[in-house]
């Protein structure tokens, strides 16, 4: 069966063009959120297989989705999506408990990859 | 990247850019306002990073670099290393309006959005007549009649698979089921006929509140039952009304906490295969669920060390009398009444759920269905009544035989190839005499929640598909019947919620 994976961002481009990269390479699209709040509902009813989350977004930020959805499920494997100069908030996801990130703008490769890595890992 | 799909998020970044500029015009006029006002300068921070990550995805270079140049400089502001002087937020805005002329040079540059509402202006609009819904619902009760007698003519034509009358009950059951479909679209209305009274409510709320919100209401296009729709206005003020009084903090409370002044309240719908999920977001101060924790285990519903998960939390919450202490009321973010509004829900079949975040916000999510069901269900006589199960809830029928029954830690359990069910007797659940049971009656095993319970009955009559209608529920009755329906004798039956049984 196909991975299921949750996509948050605030944007509908940013969430399409993800959306576009996973569905052409055969993984599902379980759900999408455009909030951090958002996310942690749609994880707990979704419960997807991967999460790729904004770091900014209004109401709440990508990190403290991440610390929620953590709490919820320590199994949870979530990619973090990073605009560039934002080194600092990537590590702070890591550390909440993220396993990987992505630079944008996106390289469809580099997702594919990065995603194969944390449904992996 | 494909050229229709490039089109494709050139026509998302026209619409998206346009509105996050013009958010950022408006943010901007504020701050001019008020210099010391910091809300106004994330909501363009967030605007001008969304940009700059669309324009960058696009190749929109001149547009990503015009717009990191002015993320820089508000950054330095953000971060206190510069003063937003008069004159520097002149400057800014002029360097918006740069921006949203790069991203439009650039919109056109790569082919302009496509005209995707061309088809749009061929359609002359629908032609619509008005009906009363009582007639919907005299078409709905006619069709349940139907049903029913499709049913008596599929046992007869059981009898011989090949006759012509065999073949004439397939078509017609095609055709009902077609027909079946037809009737209950008619009966669907937008949901913007409860939604679109919201924002003015929940402003007017909040001005004698004294808080400051911003509404946001989307997806109100969809359709469900107008009976349903009926029953959605009350609860839904109730949670608005919660969400306003005791979820959103006032703005220096807020400020303190450092969030925006204003507060945001988020009423959303989107289609989820047959149901369609409306969820009220806020973004205050969620529910404390130490304190709904400790208040529940003084009242002995909450054992000594267990935590309390979203759905426990409702659970409590939903308990009727426990919100409308003060203390709790005050403090954990939610209001009174929410048993209420539970129950409201389920008696249309509508299933709710709560997420909440301490300091950042609380989720209702309601997972409502569009259409009042036809459930292929199970007919159990107890007393002189009948009364009709899902069958999606059921197992299996059992004979409950006296020698099978046993007491564990003081209640009766039926062992059921060795496993111990709980049992449940529903002529004493209905509160029907209970005296001169037969020593052998039917147990219907149901699994809801991820538990199973033997529900005892005094008769099992067999499966009908039945139209189920909502019913007007009156004082005292039980929260579990959720609905009616009538058999084919022309007799009523009462739905039960199994879920809510277990």
């Amino acid at each position: 069966m196909a991975h299921r994976i949750l996509i948050c961002d605030d944007a509908i481009f940013m969430r399409t063009m993800i959306a576009d990269i996973l569905t052409g390479a055969g993984y599902e699209i379980a759900g999408e959120a455009e909030s951090g709040l958002q996310a942690v509902e749609r994880y707990k009813t979704i419960k997807p297989d991967l999460v790729t989350m904004d770091i900014v977004m209004p109401d709440m930020g990508g990190i403290d989705a991440v610390k929620a959805i953590v709490a919820i499920d320590p199994a949870a494997k979530i990619l973090m999506c990073s605009a560039m100069g934002q080194q600092s908030l990537v590590v702070e996801a890591i550390q909440a408990g993220a396993k990987d990130f992505v630079v944008k703008p996106f390289q469809p490769a580099r997702v594919l990859e990065a995603v194969q890595r944390v449904l992996g890992g | 990247m494909t050229d229709a799909r490039r089109a494709r998020y050139v026509a998302l970044f026209a619409s998206e850019a346009r509105s996050l500029l013009s958010g950022a015009r408006r943010a901007l006029a504020e701050w001019q306002d008020d210099p010391a006002e910091q809300d106004a300068a994330e909501e363009i921070f967030r605007a001008l990073h969304t940009i700059k990550g669309m324009a960058a995805s696009l190749d929109f270079a001149t547009t990503a670099e015009l717009v990191h140049a002015t993320e820089t400089t508000l950054s330095e502001v953000r971060r206190g290393d510069r003063v937003a002087t008069k004159s520097w937020l002149r400057d800014f805005e002029l360097a918006l309006d740069t921006i949203a002329l790069a991203s439009e040079a650039a919109i056109s540059e790569a082919g302009g959005e496509r005209a995707a509402d061309a088809q749009d202006t061929a359609n002359k609009g629908p032609r619509i007549v008005r009906v009363d819904l009582d007639r919907l619902d005299a078409l709905l009760s006619d069709l349940g009649g139907l049903v029913l007698a499709r049913q008596e003519l599929e046992r007869h034509a059981e009898l011989d698979t090949f006759s012509p009358i065999s073949r004439a009950a397939l078509q017609m059951a095609r055709r009902l089921d077609t027909l079946q479909a037809r009737i209950l679209d008619v009966r669907l209305a937008p949901l913007s006929e409860v939604l679109e009274r919201i924002p003015p409510i929940v402003r007017d709320l909040a001005r004698q509140l004294g808080k400051d919100v911003v509404v946001e209401v989307s997806g109100d296009a969809l359709e469900v039952d107008r009976a349903i729709l009926d029953q959605l206005a009350d609860p839904l003020l109730h949670l608005l009304r919660n969400a306003v009084d005791h979820g959103i903090e006032s703005p220096e409370t807020r400020r303190a906490a450092g969030k925006r002044a204003n507060g945001k309240i988020a009423v959303t719908a989107r289609q989820d295969g047959d149901a369609v999920i409306l969820q009220i977001t806020d973004d205050g101060r969620g529910v404390d669920r130490d304190i709904v924790a400790a208040r529940a285990r003084a009242m002995g519903i909450l054992e000594e060390g267990a935590r309390l998960s979203d759905d426990g939390l409702l659970a409590v919450l939903e308990r009727p009398g426990f919100s409308t202490a003060g203390e709790i009321t005050a403090v954990s973010g939610r209001g009174v009444g929410l048993d209420v509004v539970v129950a409201r829900m389920r008696e249309v079949g509508a299933a709710i759920s709560l997420t909440t975040i301490l300091g950042r916000g609380t989720v209702f999510s309601i997972r409502l269905p569009t259409r009042l069901g036809i459930v292929r269900a199970l007919v159990t006589g107890i007393g002189e009544e009948r009364y009709v199960m899902p069958l999606t809830h059921v197992i299996e029928l059992v004979a409950c035989e006296p020698e099978l029954v046993q007491q564990q830690d003081g209640r009766a359990v039926l062992s059921v190839r060795g496993e111990s069910l709980p049992i449940v007797d529903l002529r004493r659940l209905l509160q029907y005499r209970a005296d001169d049971l037969p020593a052998r009656r039917p147990a219907v095993v149901v699994e809801a929640n991820g538990q199973r319970v033997a529900l005892l009955a005094d008769a099992v009559l067999g499966q009908v598909d039945a139209v189920v209608q909502p019913i007007e529920r009156p004082a005292g009755m039980a929260r579990w019947l959720t609905g009616a329906t009538v058999l084919d004798d022309g007799r009523p039956a009462l739905l039960m919620d199994l879920a809510s049984v277990v």
